[in-house]
């Protein structure tokens, strides 16, 4: 009878082991198709990327193109004034009335001065400009 | 559909990690000039709430303000403030670059008092429609 028994337990248990492995085979099967799939999105997403087109697009894209001075930013915050007051006076045009050449000169390194009253760098090589060009002392 | 919203999503990414680095070279040249002598006083960035009337078709969901402060020790003048508001605003691709990251609102202040200016991005530079 003990036999019987034993040989009713063995059958059992190898039908609930055979049972649990088909099913974990199924599952491992059916996750590794959705990570397949997954993958397969994700590199047609990237491979048909939208190019941008649109105004709001091209106006982003050439913003984030050029570099940007922080260094200059920060000098002309605390020293471009002085310096802009200093050469609005000195390379007026109406300091050089009888030279034409000059005054031409002058009024050319004057606008551009006031195009650029807040670039301390620009102010800078447009006072060497003036120097050399105006004779100007500084 | 599924293409743009993946598009926006690493967009969002990049802007992210743009606007830091932004931030890091503005606060990383500001100490260096003011370690070596050059600026007076410390200038340090950072990103705030910013003002929810300013907003334009590039603004972020939230915290759209730029912020700088000034470490100056006392109270900053109406003039001072100004001055290092109109170099920022003169600087075409800063400001660009500033209004495409998602920002709308610079706003600049002292570390004393509670006195500061905000200043509208897009009235800067003409945006596309």
């Amino acid at each position: 009878m003990n036999d019987t028994l034993f040989t009713d337990t063995i059958k059992a248990t190898s039908e609930v082991v055979t049972k649990t492995d088909a099913a974990t085979t199924n599952a491992v099967n059916y996750w590794m198709w959705i990570a397949i799939l997954e993958l397969v999105i994700i590199v047609l997403l990237i491979l048909f990327r939208k190019k941008p087109d649109s105004k709001k697009e091209q106006f982003k894209r050439e913003a984030k193109q050029g570099d940007i001075d922080f260094g200059n930013i920060i000098n002309s915050s605390f020293h471009v004034k002085p310096l802009y007051d200093e050469l609005k006076v000195k390379c007026h045009p109406d300091r050089f009335p009888n030279d034409i050449e000059k005054n031409k000169i002058a009024l050319a390194i004057f606008q551009e001065i006031s195009k650029n009253k807040t670039n301390y760098k620009k102010l800078i090589e447009l006072k060497e400009s003036a120097k050399q060009k105006l004779n100007i002392n500084f | 559909m599924l293409t743009n919203i993946w598009n926006n999503i690493i967009e969002w990414f990049k802007d992210r990690s743009e606007k830091a680095q932004l931030i890091r070279s503005f606060n990383d040249s500001a100490k260096n000039a003011f370690i070596t002598n050059q600026a007076p006083t410390l200038l340090k960035a950072k990103i705030s709430k910013g003002e929810k009337s300013y907003r334009h078709q590039f603004s972020n969901w939230l915290n759209t303000g730029f912020r700088i402060q000034a470490f100056s020790g006392r109270q900053l003048s109406k003039e001072e403030i100004k001055q290092i508001g109109e170099v920022i605003l003169n600087d075409n691709i800063l400001v660009r670059r500033l209004i495409v990251l998602g920002w709308d609102t610079l706003e600049i202040h002292g570390d004393k008092g509670n006195y500061g200016l905000r200043w509208q991005l897009k009235d800067y530079i003409p945006l596309p429609q």
